[in-house]
């Protein structure tokens, strides 16, 4: 987590904010992949979480869950949806009743299932490159 | 100085996060690692600590529930991920908010807030003195902790009361928590801070100090009772 070498030897996709990534761990990669790790074990869990409260139908419950998850998509350098949880997670403390944010909702979802399919494949990456370069 | 410190927070990553942080400044011990308030309360209520990483929403209940129910004041850095608590956080006297995810050059700045100004030592132990000096009437009055029987909250205002004399001064009971000494002294309530060699007996929820009923909470009875010297 030492910022003052950033060499930036592995290639994050696009997707990923590496500045960001840079500025919370520098070049430690074995430690990102270890984020990453930690992050993808939780993923469907707190995922599930946010199924859940929807289905049943909790404001409080969605607005939690989606809180919960929004810094782990800052760990590990997807701060797009980080936002996109932020905004959602706001538009949660506006309404009454869960079918109101029907639309954003489904898109959340599909922006969750994104990002795991991106940090999946970063993690591979990530694993081979730390492997490697051992 | 080497602080004690439990993190309290629901998310993994953000735990492990901040462990490494805490190792890395090589001035931070990590005694746990809760992930829900009660196992934290628990624990905390056993081991006291110099310091607190508290998430504020967490599964069953907030981070302030939690102080709430605590029986000591550690020091406080809250970790969330929101800034609409900085409110809340300045109200009970936390140290720093940290918004997640955070620098480790930022984690270091709140490590500079808490070390600055603080005593060696374990800081846990509060005000190892045997006195305070407390502003009453425009003067500066010494009491000795051995004559105070109990401090009582009146709003803004706090009440010593000593054996044969009352003293009131602008204060907390929050504030007065962290600068008391606990060896002697406990909160038993909200509004009481005892001293603990002084109570005459306890019956249910009450305690009586030279005939002053005193009540105690729900959320402190354990750590009272822990504290007597029961045989």
């Amino acid at each position: 987590m030492s910022q003052s070498t950033l060499s930036k030897h592995f290639i994050f996709n696009e997707k990923l904010n590496s500045d960001y990534l840079f500025s919370l761990y520098a070049d430690d990669y074995p430690y990102i992949e270890e984020v990453f790790s930690v992050t993808l074990q939780h993923f469907d869990e707190d995922a599930d979480a946010i199924q859940n409260a929807y289905a049943a139908g909790s404001v409080a419950d969605l607005k939690k869950g989606v809180h919960k998850m929004k810094p782990a998509f800052g760990f590990v350098g997807l701060t797009d949806i980080q936002q996109c949880c932020a905004e959602f997670e706001d538009a949660c403390g506006r309404i009454a009743e869960t079918a109101e944010l029907k639309a954003d909702y489904k898109q959340l979802m599909a922006t969750l299932d994104e990002g795991k399919l991106i940090l999946e494949a970063e993690y591979r990456k990530l694993k081979d490159f730390n492997a490697n370069s051992l | 100085m080497n602080l004690k410190c439990v993190i309290v927070e629901d998310l993994q990553v953000a735990a492990d996060y901040l462990a490494k942080c805490c190792e890395k400044c090589g001035q931070i011990e990590v005694q746990a690692h809760f992930t829900n308030v009660p196992d934290a309360l628990v624990y905390l209520n056993q081991h006291a600590v110099d310091l607190l990483f508290l998430d504020v929403e967490m599964p069953g209940a907030t981070g302030f529930e939690l102080l709430d129910q605590l029986a000591y004041f550690p020091k406080v850095v809250l970790t969330t991920s929101k800034s609409e608590y900085a409110y809340d956080a300045f109200e009970y006297k936390v140290t720093d908010f940290l918004k997640k995810p955070f620098t480790y050059q930022r984690f270091l700045e709140s490590l500079q807030k808490l070390t600055a100004g603080a005593p060696e030592g374990n800081v846990a132990n509060g005000t190892a003195t045997d006195h305070i000096f407390i502003k009453s009437e425009g003067k500066l009055v010494r009491l000795n902790n051995d004559d105070i029987l109990y401090i009582e909250s009146m709003g803004d205002y706090v009440k010593f009361v000593t054996g044969d004399k009352k003293f009131i001064t602008h204060n907390t009971i929050k504030n007065l928590e962290e600068k008391v000494n606990r060896q002697c002294f406990i909160k038993v309530h909200r509004s009481y801070i005892i001293n603990i060699t002084k109570i005459d007996d306890i019956r249910e929820n009450d305690l009586f100090i030279k005939g002053n009923e005193i009540p105690i909470s729900k959320a402190h009875r354990g750590e009272v009772m822990k504290r007597l010297n029961i045989i």
